[in-house]
């Protein structure tokens, strides 16, 4: 890594490995992939890479979110499925119209950020395990109304009864359409939500004062309070935005399988935490920021889909997936002090 | 976690209701001890709870012992192994004279089905090995299963084909479904397995269509997928048609559910087949197992309960929308054979 960098400005080259380390590691990446597999290097596949990590990147925005205000949200896989199974429920059970389905999802996701935000600034719980509580909680409320069944059109309820309900067109349309650019059918749906979110988050913290106040609140909450910031405000509004974040995950999640299917949702959290984790070292900024969040999902997504062309099997993309995020790790907190980047 | 008889009642009321026109089957006098059906406790001892198969394999127990009217208690010990071998002693506590084991893990359920044993009663296990000579084992036949399906891929494509194949190593049925498909490679040597992948990353669906994708992208040449369960399948289907593909590739799979078959139904479906074993049946067949024993009969060492093949042309040929029509219209899959003698109640359909 440290070979690609020549000691061109002013920074030190520990700056430049610190800054830059990263993104010439995914720049290697490609190209290696490209070589290796020739159907890499398509429009099409790097469509892939961003549709694969559309909804982990979703949930990782709301990660991010609470990471900044120094806290921690184990509950938005499980959010996430909730919604898938709510979504499901909606239109199977209920025959209620897809913007239903989505209005019920994204007030759940809310209502589960309000319940996690109070419960961390009145009741005091400490944040893992108010979010901790909250994720168990779900996983078990989600399967009760169909007690432990996938959701489908045409299943037998606990009562016996048939479910008429079908997922809406326009549902589906959101896990299934894809939007023409230059090549026909190329971006899916969930991509360009993505994007959205992802910018619209982005401004809000960096350009906003909120985002301001955020970011002050996660690296001193009292100094924040001192200068008459409303900190409780502002944590549980973090927690709001990640639980409804979770909830359009879900709602993605359930447009691409076309019923609710019951899971856990662990390996949602644990991917959308690693990706808002290896943003830290994104531009060596070593807090947690939107736009490191984004480019740790997409190396991610990248690393998976080049291993899997390369028919590497499931563990080694664990085994690999751990390996990124130490060597992200390393970077943000042993090189940055080292190199006094702050 | 314990059923009152109450609620047995009532479930096998709303069976009843459920099936129009069915009659329940009353075979003769039953021999001691079911003369006093009333009398019997059997406990089902469960390891695995959690998702559409184990649900229905709960119904199949519970239909069956309301047929019997035998008293039966549930335990569920949620894939904790230790808390499962406790649960045996207290089912054996409770003094029930027949106890059903749903996985498990050898080790720890070895001991805990001895001790059963040992206080005199009978004990039947489903798709875990316990080593004991006085236990027979109920399964469904993963090679079977695999086989079905392969044979059907081999009908519909010839023995020339370019594969995907999905597979986890070191999960015992799909480990069993495996040897099948390396046997069916080695006999015909024209099948290509170009790409082989899979994960158990929940949700598992999701998880393998972004795989699938990836493999599709490399390998364009594919035109069989062969997924051994049926959320591999569900997630290479998703792939398939975001892939557009679905007029080139066929996919076969092992079990099925409500919501698989609406995939199989839809228009252009790539998924041409499954192989699967009813669970209900699968948990009828543990509880006629158990009760031949109690009855003092020889059901020798393994119960092997029969799959049945399940093709697109047979779910669109009998309008077939979930599982119980597919019950109601593919006798075969309502019903086993197995462990059948001439006393045995069987449910109402």
């Amino acid at each position: 890594m440290q070979g690609n960098e020549t000691k061109k400005a002013r920074l030190t080259p520990m700056e430049l490995v610190i800054k830059y380390g990263f993104l010439v590691l995914m720049a290697g990446l490609l190209l290696f992939f490209s070589l290796s597999s020739e159907f890499f290097a398509t429009p099409r596949s790097a469509v892939f890479i961003f549709q694969s990590v559309s909804i982990t990147g979703i949930l990782a925005l709301g990660v991010t979110a609470t990471l900044v205000v120094d806290g921690f949200d184990l509950s938005i896989g499980s959010t996430a499925t909730s919604a898938l199974m709510l979504s499901s429920y909606v239109m199977v059970v209920w025959e209620m119209s897809a913007m239903w389905a989505v209005v019920f999802c994204l007030i759940m996701g809310a209502l589960v950020g309000l319940v996690n935000g109070l419960l961390i600034v009145k009741m005091k719980v400490p944040d893992l395990l108010a979010t901790l509580g909250m994720m168990f909680l779900l996983v078990g409320l989600q399967r009760i109304p169909t007690e432990g069944r996938s959701i489908s059109t045409g299943m037998v309820m606990p009562d016996g009864r048939v479910t008429e309900g079908v997922f809406s067109p326009s549902f589906l349309y959101l896990g299934r359409h894809k939007f023409d650019f230059f090549i026909e059918n190329l971006i899916p749906v969930s991509v360009v939500v993505l994007l959205v979110l992802g910018v619209i988050v982005w401004g809000f913290m960096e350009l906003t004062r909120h985002g301001r106040l955020m970011y002050a609140i996660g690296s001193n909450a009292r100094a924040a309070e001192l200068a008459g910031t409303n900190v409780n405000r502002y944590k549980v509004l973090a927690y709001m935005i990640s639980g409804v974040l979770a909830s359009v995950g879900g709602i993605l999640l359930a447009a691409r399988l076309g019923r609710g299917d019951i899971a856990s949702g662990n390996n949602l959290l644990l991917d959308s935490v690693a990706a808002a984790l290896i943003g830290f070292a994104v531009l060596g900024a070593a807090k947690p920021n939107v736009f490191g969040t984004i480019i740790g999902a997409l190396f991610i997504g990248i690393l998976l889909q080049g291993l899997t062309m390369m028919n590497a099997p499931y563990y080694t993309q664990d085994f690999v997936k751990g390996a990124v995020l130490v060597v992200a790790l390393v970077f943000t907190f042993a090189l940055s002090k080292r190199g006094g980047a702050h | 976690m314990t059923l009152t008889r109450r609620l047995m009642l009532k479930l096998a009321g709303s069976a009843l209701a459920l099936s129009a026109g069915a009659t329940a089957a009353f075979a003769g006098d039953m021999p001691a001890p079911f003369d006093n059906a009333g009398d019997v406790k059997i406990a089902l001892v469960r390891y695995l709870s959690t998702g559409d198969f184990f649900q229905a394999y709960l119904s199949g127990v519970e239909t069956q012992a309301a047929a019997l009217g035998v008293d039966l208690r549930v335990f569920d010990s949620r894939q904790d192994a230790a808390l499962q071998a406790d649960m045996v002693d207290q089912a054996i506590a409770l003094g029930v004279d027949g106890i059903i084991i749903q996985h498990g893990l050898t080790e720890s359920m070895q001991d805990a089905a001895q001790r059963a044993i040992d206080a005199g009663i009978k004990v039947v296990a489903f798709d875990v090995n316990v080593e004991n000579a006085a236990i027979p084992q109920v399964e469904q036949s993963d090679r079977d299963l695999a086989r079905l399906a392969l044979e059907q891929a081999l009908v519909d494509n010839g023995n020339e084909f370019v594969a995907g194949y999905v597979y986890v190593a070191g999960i015992a049925p799909l480990d069993r479904r495996d040897e099948t498909w390396v046997g069916v490679k080695a006999a015909n040597p024209g099948i290509n397995e170009v790409a082989m992948f899979g994960t158990l990353d929940n949700p598992i669906a999701n998880s393998v269509a972004n795989q699938a994708r990836s493999v599709l992208q490399a390998n364009p040449n594919i035109t069989v997928m062969f997924a051994p369960y049926d959320e591999f399948a569900k997630g290479v289907k998703i792939a398939v048609d975001e892939a557009g593909l679905t007029d080139q590739i066929k996919i076969y799979s092992a079990d099925v559910s409500t919501a698989d078959i609406s995939a199989m139904r839809e228009p252009g479906s790539a998924w041409a087949a499954t192989a699967a074993t009813n669970p209900a049946v699968v948990g009828e067949v543990s509880v006629r197992t158990l009760a031949m024993l109690l009855a003092g009969e020889d059901v020798g060492a393994s119960v092997i309960i029969p799959p049945t093949l399940i093709t697109q042309d047979m779910l669109n040929d009998n309008d077939i929308k979930n599982m119980a029509d597919l019950s109601a219209k593919l006798p075969q899959f309502a019903h086993a054979d197995v462990s059948v003698p001439e006393w045995m109640p069987l449910p109402a359909r």
